[in-house]
């Protein structure tokens, strides 16, 4: 009991130190604290639409992060959903307009499979270097979002492209390629829906599955896995594809139930929120669902503090460091106090 | 233009590309054979380039500049050491969240020093210190004794990181920090204070390398201005195995890479620019794979140093 | 007076005693033993001494100054060297580099490799300890290393030198070359601390002794007008029961495991290569100092090295280029001598270490689901037929003592009832209760008719369990010879290479 009571309260530490950066930070800009936090919330609860604003934001955060979950459990440390992302939208536009006439009960499932299959794929090649050729994850994956973003660039540019226009960005889907909107006039899309069920079918593949297991022991000996005769390589790669699929899932959500085009930034970074989100949920599909909400209304809330009270959105990506830096900061102690306190 | 002014013009490019990264990385290949991971090197860069940039906007000074640019990397680096070592903190997450931390931090105040602007505030640039005699040595001259006090202080700090590896006992001392802390521990060496120095060399060098990019390159600042050299600094660091001129050569041949690619950006072939952009990213990728199997990470790197646990 | 005082020690890791009141003292000139069991507290202690803990209460006085030390640094600073048994040296570093790390002389920072080198080489002629200076420290045996780990402490003038089971890694004839060169230290002046747990070499070979168990200091006796059998009664604080260990009737069948000029790639890059056979029922003990390939030979044989060559055949099967899954599968359990790398997954429970098998031969999977419930009843039964204690199922490994975790390794080895046990150094770091029940389990095994490779660099564990006793040097098998009167000294001639009978007396 006692140790529950301690996690509440450096928590709250935590919490609490992050505020104070953030409160500094809008300070230092010479904002009214009370303006500004005032339209922070008001951005996030102030009408219905805000708030469905931040579920439709969650909805890719949650979808990269949960990959990028499952690949942090066997120790692959994928810093590529970012990438990931942008080839599942890649994929599930190049397939739409290839098949135009396709019913939307074998179109989405279809552009569902595609896009996860191209996620995937472009996980599929640092994870396969890591477990061949014990070649780092870390920049590989990193490497692969800037090929895979400027393939976009090329793409919208070119083979994409839509020629009714000048701008770089694809033509519009066909309408069997969309996710329904779930409650118009608001954004939220199936998307939404297709992600708690990730959250379900990941809480089952992890904690459920006999490779489930296999993942979260290699990430935790991996050598030990070897000399028990668990293939330990086929637990890494299948976690890389696993991961980048649903990563791949985000971009075909974004763009089967919100852009409905392939155009270049569909991503504003989502890829590296979700590592964020998927530290912050503590690698556990449930975590990431409070994590990614809770990281998407911060988004949103922040946007809402600039338009209103002139603090720069840039303040988000500093509080997110400073929080990540935080917790770090308590579960190393944390750590010390069990080993000390039993 | 003469074939031999654009092949001198190139190399004297692919130089100048490269400095940026040579600096970054022989910071870093410092902290890892310490055996301090920081995949931070972007954020390093980031508060170097700002900081600088500050500096020398507001006060003129490129000596006071080049100085808020170390102390801004220094900063960088230096939390991460505190984290790793005091806390023993997952070095790689430590480095991810500062990535986040700088990134937002710099364009807070920027936008904060400068507001919405929509034209970009700007200095003058360190110029070009031609050294006499050398510089007009044909080809030679102009590619290597043309250049800025950065591209002369690089090619001496490689020459000093050189002679410090594997000449004098600090070197040597490095390297059992890094291979392995119990075996250096208790030979009298402090672990952890050498860690926190290889640390002020990496905050130190990475500061340059990201002021070199706003008071050298480019005399101005904006949000992400380094946009990923961080990250290919580290990539410097595996190619050059860490040794100073290793280091080098990778930046060079990766700096080349970024010349080639500016230079048939700007030709107007029609082809989207964005192949051309790929192209370093690419060769990056290329370049990893032809580390396949000589892999010489530090034994400890990344990994806490504990006494209490053996 | 004495050199050195410890006073009252008491240390504690996370909430357990490790010292409690300890008391050492230990005077110029002599060759003072730590005697007691694994996990007695003596490493600890001298831990301490050296800088590399801080102790909890107590005091140390040396040469009447009461000192603290906050690193090795300051205890090197006081000419008090310390060998751990697990040498701390740097193997990319050459053997120079090493006995010279860390310390200043007078070209500092510059290294001045030719004057060390000369001085190093100087000390090691005067001290007959052979080394090559320049040598990268990789490339060198354990005996090799040891010598260096002895130059260092030289080199840095110690007076007070500790060595941590220094006989663990020489034979019999080295340990006696070993103890003559600490008889000329002692003559010079030095004090010379041994831990050990080997009562035979206390008597043979030093003055004093301490003997301590359970983290407390039992007495600090003369070793003259001491016999084995007292000091063995304070180590333990009972009398030892031996194993029993009833003679089989060897089954006449074929082999159960064969090893036909099996090779495999030693540290270094040297091949070693072996015959062996094993019948069904047999324990086959491999005797040899530690660093004869035993380590490459066992995890070539279990598929986690590159198979180099030669035949692998285990129950007609040959498995030469098998997986380590496939390994396990045909019917081979291994038992590593490092647990807490190679066996154990130390944040996850009890339940879960038991699933640690190759997918195939898990009963607790469902289709692709683990069966929880099958999971829980299995660990039930495992905890309650090896006695394990701890605090649920779920309590990481991580928190289980030596003993305990060394029990779930063999519980979950056996679950498969494997025709070929590997058990490498099964009681490494396991204290005497524990030691003892994995040596019963192993022979219950070898009752129930499981053939066992026992490789171990303790010599008595060799002798006690085995039917037929292998000695390896250097990467190959010198003989092979019945363990009914077997003897020692030609025991101690092979695991040091030499090969001619004659030569036993």
């Amino acid at each position: 009991m006692k140790r529950r009571d301690d996690e509440w309260v450096s928590l709250l530490v935590v919490t609490g130190a992050t505020l104070l950066v953030a409160f500094g930070l809008i300070a230092l800009v010479g904002s009214n604290l009370m303006v500004a936090a005032s339209s922070f919330l008001r951005g996030i609860f102030g009408s219905s639409y805000a708030m469905s604003e931040v579920l439709v934001r969650a909805t890719p955060l949650m979808l990269a992060a949960l990959g990028v979950s499952i690949g942090f459990k066997t120790g692959f440390t994928n810093l590529g959903a970012e990438g990931q992302l942008y080839m599942g939208a890649i994929a599930i536009t190049a397939t739409a307009l290839v098949f135009p006439g396709l019913p939307p009960i074998v179109m989405i499932p279809l552009v569902i499979l595609v896009g996860f299959a191209a996620g995937g794929a472009w996980a599929l090649i640092p994870g396969f270097l890591k477990a061949r050729f014990s070649i780092s994850e870390v920049i590989m994956t990193i490497m692969l979002n800037y090929v895979a973003i400027n393939l976009v660039g090329i793409l919208v540019r070119t083979s994409l492209k839509d020629p009714a226009y000048p701008y770089p960005m694809s033509p519009i889907l066909p309408e069997s390629a969309n996710f329904m909107q779930m409650l118009p006039p608001t954004r939220i899309h199936a998307g939404l829906v297709m992600a708690l069920l990730m959250v379900i079918a990941v809480h089952l593949l992890v904690f459920r599955s006999r490779l489930g297991f296999e993942m979260r022991a290699v990430g935790l000996n991996g050598r030990a896995c070897l000399c028990s005769g668990i293939q330990v390589n086929r637990a890494t790669i299948l976690s890389a594809i696993a991961g980048g699929g649903l990563a791949g899932l985000a971009g075909v959500s974004e763009i089967a139930g919100l852009h409905h085009r392939l155009i270049e930034g569909i991503s504003p970074g989502f890829g590296y929120v979700a590592i964020i989100v998927a530290l912050l949920g503590k690698n556990h599909p449930v975590g990431i669902v409070f994590a990614s909400i809770g990281i998407a209304a911060l988004q949103i809330g922040s946007m809402a503090m600039q338009r209103t009270a002139g603090v720069p959105t840039s303040i988000a990506s500093i509080v997110m460091g400073a929080l990540i830096l935080f917790l770090v900061i308590r579960d190393s102690r944390q750590s010390i106090a069990i080993l000390e306190g039993v | 233009m003469e074939p031999i002014v654009v092949v001198t013009t190139f190399f004297a490019a692919s130089i100048r590309m490269a400095i940026p990264l040579a600096l970054a990385g022989l910071g870093e290949s410092i902290s890892e054979k310490s055996g301090l991971l920081n995949i931070g090197v972007e954020a390093i860069m980031l508060c170097g380039a700002f900081f600088s940039f500050m500096v020398v906007f507001s006060t003129g000074s490129f000596f006071l500049g080049i100085l808020a640019g170390m102390l801004g990397g220094l900063s960088m680096s230096m939390l991460h050491a505190f984290l790793s070592i005091r806390f023993k903190a997952n070095q790689t997450i430590v480095g991810l969240a500062q990535n986040f931390l700088a990134l937002g931090l710099t364009s807070f105040l920027f936008l904060m020093s400068f507001g919405q602007t929509t034209t970009l505030p700007s200095t003058r640039v360190l110029g070009d210190l031609p050294i006499p005699l050398l510089s007009s040595i044909p080809f030679i001259g102009q590619v290597l004794f043309s250049q800025n006090l950065f591209v002369y202080l690089t090619l001496g700090c490689m020459v000093l990181a050189h002679i410090c590896f594997y000449k004098t006992d600090f070197g040597v001392a490095l390297h059992a920090v890094g291979e392995h802390p119990i075996a250096a521990d208790t030979a009298g060496l402090q672990v952890h204070t050498i860690r926190y120095i290889a640390a002020l060399f990496n905050g130190i060098l990475g500061g340059l390398g990201g002021a070199y990019l706003t008071i050298v390159k480019l005399g101005f600042f904006q949000e992400n201005i380094t946009a990923g050299k961080g990250y290919i600094a580290l990539v410097a660091v595996i190619l050059g195995k860490r040794t100073p001129f290793g280091i080098l050569g990778a930046a060079l041949v990766i700096g080349g890479a970024e010349a080639l690619q500016i230079r048939l950006q700007t030709a107007g072939t029609g082809i989207p620019s964005q192949l051309f952009a790929m192209f370093p990213y690419l060769m990056t990728i290329a370049a990893l794979l032809l580390t396949i199997g000589s892999a010489n990470d530090p034994a400890a790197l990344g990994i806490p140093y504990d006494r209490d646990k053996r | 007076m004495p050199v050195l005082e410890m006073k009252d020690i008491c240390k504690s890791f996370f909430g357990t005693y490790a010292n409690r009141d300890v008391c050492l003292e230990v005077r110029e000139g002599e060759i003072h033993a730590l005697l007691g069991e694994n996990g007695a507290g003596k490493t600890t202690l001298m831990n301490i001494l050296y800088g590399m803990y801080q102790k909890d209460a107590g005091s140390i006085t040396i040469d009447g100054h009461e000192i603290v030390f906050k690193s090795p640094k300051d205890a090197i600073a006081r000419h008090i060297g310390m060998v751990h048994q697990h040498f701390t040296l740097v193997p990319t570093l050459t053997v120079q580099q090493n006995i010279t790390l860390g310390l200043r002389d007078s070209g500092y920072p510059f290294s001045r490799e030719r004057a060390r080198c000369e001085h190093i080489d100087r000390l090691s002629d005067s001290y007959g300890l052979k080394t090559h200076s320049r040598t990268l420290v990789k490339k060198l045996s354990v005996g090799e290393m040891q010598r260096v780990e002895i130059l260092k402490l030289l080199y840095r003038k110690a007076k007070i030198l500790i060595l941590d089971e220094p006989t663990a890694v020489l034979t019999p004839q080295e340990s006696d070359h070993l103890f003559a060169m600490f008889k000329q230290l002692k003559a010079e002046g030095c004090s010379i601390i041994v831990i050990t747990h080997h009562i035979q070499e206390v008597l043979d070979h030093c003055d004093r002794v301490t003997v301590l168990r359970d983290g407390c200091s039992i007495s600090t006796v003369e070793t003259k007008g001491i016999d084995a059998k007292q000091l063995s009664t304070m180590m333990i604080g009972r009398e030892l029961v031996p194993v029993a260990r009833e003679r089989q009737n060897h089954h006449m069948d074929a082999p159960v495991l064969e090893l036909v000029d099996f090779g495999f790639k030693r540290n270094g890059g040297k091949v070693g290569s072996v015959n062996l056979s094993l019948k069904q029922s047999e324990i086959l003990g491999i005797a040899g100092v530690d660093g004869n390939g035993q380590k490459e030979l066992l995890e070539t044989l279990m598929g986690l090295r590159h198979h180099e060559k030669g035949k692998v055949v285990c129950c007609q099967q040959d498995i030469s280029n098998a997986s380590t899954a496939e390994r396990r599968l045909a019917g081979i359990g291994y038992i590593s001598d490092d647990r807490h790398r190679d066996s154990l997954v130390l944040d996850m429970g009890i339940a879960e270490n038991l699933l640690l098998r190759p997918a195939q031969s898990t009963t607790t999977t469902q289709g692709r689901m683990v069966n929880k419930q099958c999971m829980l009843e299995q660990a039930t039964r495992v905890v309650k037929e090896f006695s394990i204690k701890s605090h649920g199922l779920q309590e990481p490994m991580r928190f289980l003592s030596g003993g305990n975790q060394q029990k779930l390794v063999l519980a979950r080895e056996f679950i498969g009832s494997p025709k070929v046990i590997i058990a490498f150094q099964p009681t490494r770091g396991l204290d005497i209760g524990a030691t003892e029940f994995v040596h019963n389990q192993l022979l219950a095994m070898r009752s129930a008719g499981c053939a066992t490779l026992l490789v171990s660099t303790n010599l008595e564990e060799i002798l006690l369990l085995s039917d037929r006793i292998a000695v390896i040097h250097e990467g190959s098998i010198m003989a092979t010879i019945e363990n009914k009167a077997v003897d020692i000294t030609r025991i101690g001639l092979l695991m040091a290479g030499v090969k001619t009978e004659g030569a036993a007396r």
